[in-house]
């Protein structure tokens, strides 16, 4: 499976939710949709389920343009974020309710239905209605409902964002498992760029309507193409070209007019007992502890690995390791 | 995952014009009916009153009925009567409802069933309750002497009872709607009851206050049963068209009262809509329920007076009952079945014939209305927009003025619809038209509340827009259709205003008899008529309660 985006674009009313979006994605990789509330980025995704229409450009699966293909013919999974059990439906009849429309036979539809629930884990829950069911058990049932009827192409819609914490991270990786398993080409929209970094093989990342740029996690997190990137995935330190030249002339290699370092919490070194630097408050955060720092060139957020033994207000010196430039805007 | 594979069944691509074909029946099916039996005869009514005796259009008959003082006299009636009531029902509406949802006392199914009462009873029987009680021969005249309940005073009682619940229903909602959170964040910064009463709840609730009255004004205003009952010489806007049209058989100058009656409702009626628009912006997701804790200071005379309250209508509707057996009102108490044997032409065969109208006017009406909604909610903005507006108009129409306006569209010569004239079909086409916005505004309501996402998972699985109806929208929505139903169902078995031009010798309804039986004297057996009615009403309510049970089971 090869989908492909060009140039699509969609307005409602003044308003621009999306200008310019093209990239391809091929099976069985995973993307995600990321970036803040407002930015397009579950629009592009009803777009591409067929929910509704893009008012220019096209969209092609495997060189089909789907533009006339409504929803229902499209054949994708898609899950939501919450409440899209048929609540009339056991389990069972939620998860065979595809192959029933595709006129499956009875038994066949058995069989597929007992496999899937076996995969989530929730076989024992099969005669259940969806409102005796935790969220966590729902959005397994939404998920073993999307791939029953073996989706070309898998939408999920935020999937985890109203589960509880450690609820969220279990699913998370079963989804992903599930993902390998079945070898389907995934799209998944979230606002939580903690769970892309983990979950997606490449992001493509929106601010505005607009792609702000699209790369492996890896891409994203050291070598992120704007300030706005930079800000939204991950902690950064960004600081002005003068600064650098200042305080950091060494980092000073690549740098361009119209750019900003950016610099990860873990490339800072504190070395205590120094100059140059206080420290403003310390986050013990478990596995490692974040110190907030007043530094002559701002404000700046240091990373160190398990307990640190300076507390608010001793005085240190800081060494900045490695930076990115990035594009002001 | 052996499966795989199984999916290489293609859908059908035909499937797309199927939809729209069924989209398109959901929509025309339901606009025709509105066009042929509400907007073409609201047409003919408006032409009707600018037609002159002589031929040829003109406001002569304006000019008429503006010059006759009895008009005048009738429309100053008409606003004094309506205004009192509802100045009367909203704060007795107000205190029902407050005992209702945010005290905590005994007895509150008790006090809202008797305040309801009135609902399911024919709009006369207030008036007889009365006649009852205080008329000529009633109970208490006997005791404490004569009673002028004639006129004004009985008219602002029996409608004020009417009106009491519709008011009460729509400020409870409004009750209903606070948020727990908002009254704790003023009890910890030290507000008493009282200022919480003040500063909270009245200017929550106003948008609710404002549409009570509005309603009550409209359904007030446009009485016809309470008005022929015991209005007396005191005449007003509804009695003078029945008059100008059956008594002096004045069709075009009854058309203009009818449209002098639709300017004050129509007005009401905008006002009312506006209300509910802003009040629906102040709604807040995350709000708390609030649940009201025992109170004495607030509860014990709350209680009480709301109690009272309810005693009035079940003493009045309760007098009916009870007064359909006695052997002679005041004279001889007696109990006996004696009233039952009616007299009055056609026996109990109008009781059956309201049967089925109602069974009929509730199935097209429902059906009608969630074809529409079904439609409207899948249509873009501006195209539902004002096919919503048509769909609210209903509801700003008296009824009198709907039932002359079937006389101009379908007992015209010449019309080809004239077969329709005198049928129980139309007088059920006539009542689910004239309960359609009440109707429409619940199925809307219960529509919208499907999640969308319900909808979009079907689509994405392959579901057809029926099956996506009748898997996914229909379970949803089938307490909402059942409500409704029900609504439709209960309205038509008691309603008179509009039904009364409609009626003939030979097709006539349970309500327009309990008239004659009155007018004739023989109020006993009107009573035990109108018994009859809520009987079969209260047993409808069972069922619906049944049906209701039934579709929610797995909830």
């Amino acid at each position: 499976m090869h989908l492909q985006l060009d140039h699509i674009r969609k307005t409602f009313g003044a308003v621009t939710a999306l200008d310019d979006i093209s990239f391809t994605a091929t099976a069985p990789e995973f993307i995600c949709l990321l970036g803040p509330s407002g930015c397009g980025k579950t629009t592009l995704l009803r777009l591409i389920a067929g929910l509704s229409a893009p008012d220019s450009g096209n969209m092609r699966l495997d060189g089909l343009e789907l533009a006339r293909i409504p929803a229902r013919q499209r054949g994708f999974g898609i899950v939501f974020q919450a409440y899209s059990l048929f609540p009339n439906m056991t389990v069972a009849a939620n998860v065979g309710y595809g192959l029933r429309i595709r006129g499956v036979p009875a038994d066949a539809v058995k069989a597929r239905v007992a496999a899937l629930l076996d995969l989530v884990q929730l076989a024992h829950l099969a005669a259940r209605y969806p409102f005796e069911l935790s969220g966590g058990q729902q959005q397994r049932v939404a998920l073993a409902r999307a791939v029953a009827v073996d989706p070309k192409l898998l939408l999920l819609d935020e999937p985890l964002s109203a589960l509880d914490a450690k609820v969220r991270l279990e699913l998370r990786a079963e989804l992903r498992d599930l993902q390998q398993r079945l070898g389907i080409l995934t799209l998944m929209v979230t606002h939580d760029q903690e769970e892309a970094l983990s979950l997606a093989d490449r992001i493509v990342c929106m601010q505005a309507g607009r792609i702000a740029q699209i790369g492996t996690p890896d891409d994203l997190y050291h070598r992120p193409a704007s300030r706005f990137v930079a800000e939204f995935v991950g902690l950064s330190n960004l600081i002005e070209l003068e600064s650098v030249r200042r305080l950091a002339p060494k980092l000073l290699d690549g740098a361009a007019p119209g750019h900003v370092a950016c610099i990860r919490p873990e490339d800072v070194t504190i070395i205590s007992g120094g100059s140059g630097a206080q420290v403003h408050q310390v986050e013990f955060l478990g596995s490692v502890s974040r110190l907030h720092l007043d530094w002559t060139g701002g404000r700046l957020i240091a990373e160190q690995p398990g307990r640190t033994t300076l507390a608010a207000g001793s005085a240190v010196a800081v060494e900045l390791r490695r930076c990115t430039w990035v594009r002001e805007a | 995952m052996g499966a795989r594979g199984v999916m290489t069944l293609a859908l059908p691509w035909r499937r797309v014009d199927a939809d729209r074909l069924f989209l398109a029946v959901c929509l025309l099916v339901p606009l025709a009916a509105l066009g042929l039996f509400f907007v073409y005869p609201l047409a003919t009514i408006v032409l009707r009153s600018v037609s002159e005796p002589g031929g040829g259009y003109g406001l002569g008959n304006y000019a008429r009925i503006l010059g006759a003082q009895t008009f005048w006299r009738a429309a100053a009636h008409s606003l004094v009567m309506s205004g009192a009531v509802t100045a009367l029902a909203v704060l007795f509406g107000l205190l029902v409802a407050f005992a209702l949802t945010r005290c905590k006392i005994p007895g509150r199914a008790l006090i809202a069933g008797a305040v309801a009462l009135p609902l399911i009873a024919p709009s006369l029987v207030q008036g007889l309750g009365l006649i009852f009680l205080l008329g000529r021969n009633g109970l208490v005249s006997r005791v404490f002497g004569e009673v002028n309940i004639y006129g004004l005073s009985g008219l602002v009682i029996a409608n004020g009872l009417y009106a009491l619940p519709q008011a009460a229903l729509i400020i409870a909602a409004a009750l209903r709607s606070a948020d727990a959170r908002v009254y704790e964040a003023a009890e910890v910064l030290g507000a008493p009851g009282w200022r919480q009463f003040l500063d909270i709840t009245l200017p929550n609730i106003k948008f609710g206050l404002l549409s009570a009255a509005f309603v009550v004004f409209t359904v007030t205003i446009t009485d016809f049963g309470n008005a022929a009952t015991i209005g007396g010489d005191y005449s007003l806007l509804a009695t003078e068209i029945y008059n100008q049209v059956v008594g002096q058989m004045n069709f075009n100058l009854g058309a203009v009262v009818g449209i002098m009656l639709l300017l004050p409702t129509i007005l009401a009626f905008y006002l009312e809509r506006v209300a509910a628009q802003r009040q629906l912006g102040m709604m807040s997701e995350a709000a708390l329920p609030l649940v009201p804790t025992f109170t004495p200071r607030r509860d014990i005379p709350v209680g009480i007076a709301a109690a009272l309250v309810a005693l009035l209508p079940l003493l009045v509707v309760g007098v009916v009952v009870y007064g359909s057996f006695v052997w002679l009102w005041p004279y001889r108490f007696d109990l006996t079945l004696r009233h039952y044997a009616v007299k009055v032409a056609g026996g109990y065969d109008p009781l059956w014939t309201t049967v089925e109208i109602s069974a009929l006017a509730a199935l097209a009406g429902t059906v009608l209305i969630f074809a529409l909604g079904i439609a409207l909610v899948r249509l873009p903005r501006n195209v539902a927009k004002p096919i919503y507006f048509v769909c609210m108009l209903p509801a700003s129409v008296p009824g009198l003025v709907l039932g002359l306006a079937y006389i101009f569209a379908f007992n015209a010569p010449g019309t080809p619809l004239a077969f329709l004239y005198g049928t129980a079909a139309l007088i059920a086409i006539c009542n689910a038209v004239h309960y359609w916005t009440q109707g429409f505004l619940t199925t809307m309501t219960g529509l919208r509340r499907v999640p969308a996402t319900l909808e979009e998972s079907a689509a994405c699985l392959g579901a057809a827009l029926p099956r996506v109806v009748r898997d996914v929208v229909g379970p949803s929505i089938a307490p909402t259709l059942v409500s409704v139903f029900f609504f439709l169902f209960t309205q038509s078995m008691v309603t008179l205003s509009a039904v009364i031009f409609l009626v003939t010798a030979s097709v006539s309804v349970a309500s327009v008899s309990i008239m004659r039986l009155d007018e004739a004297g023989f109020v006993s057996q009107a009573a035990a008529y109108a018994t009859c009615t809520m009987v079969i009403v209260v047993v409808a309510m069972g069922m619906m309660q049944l049906c209701l049970r039934l579709v929610q089971r797995r909830r």
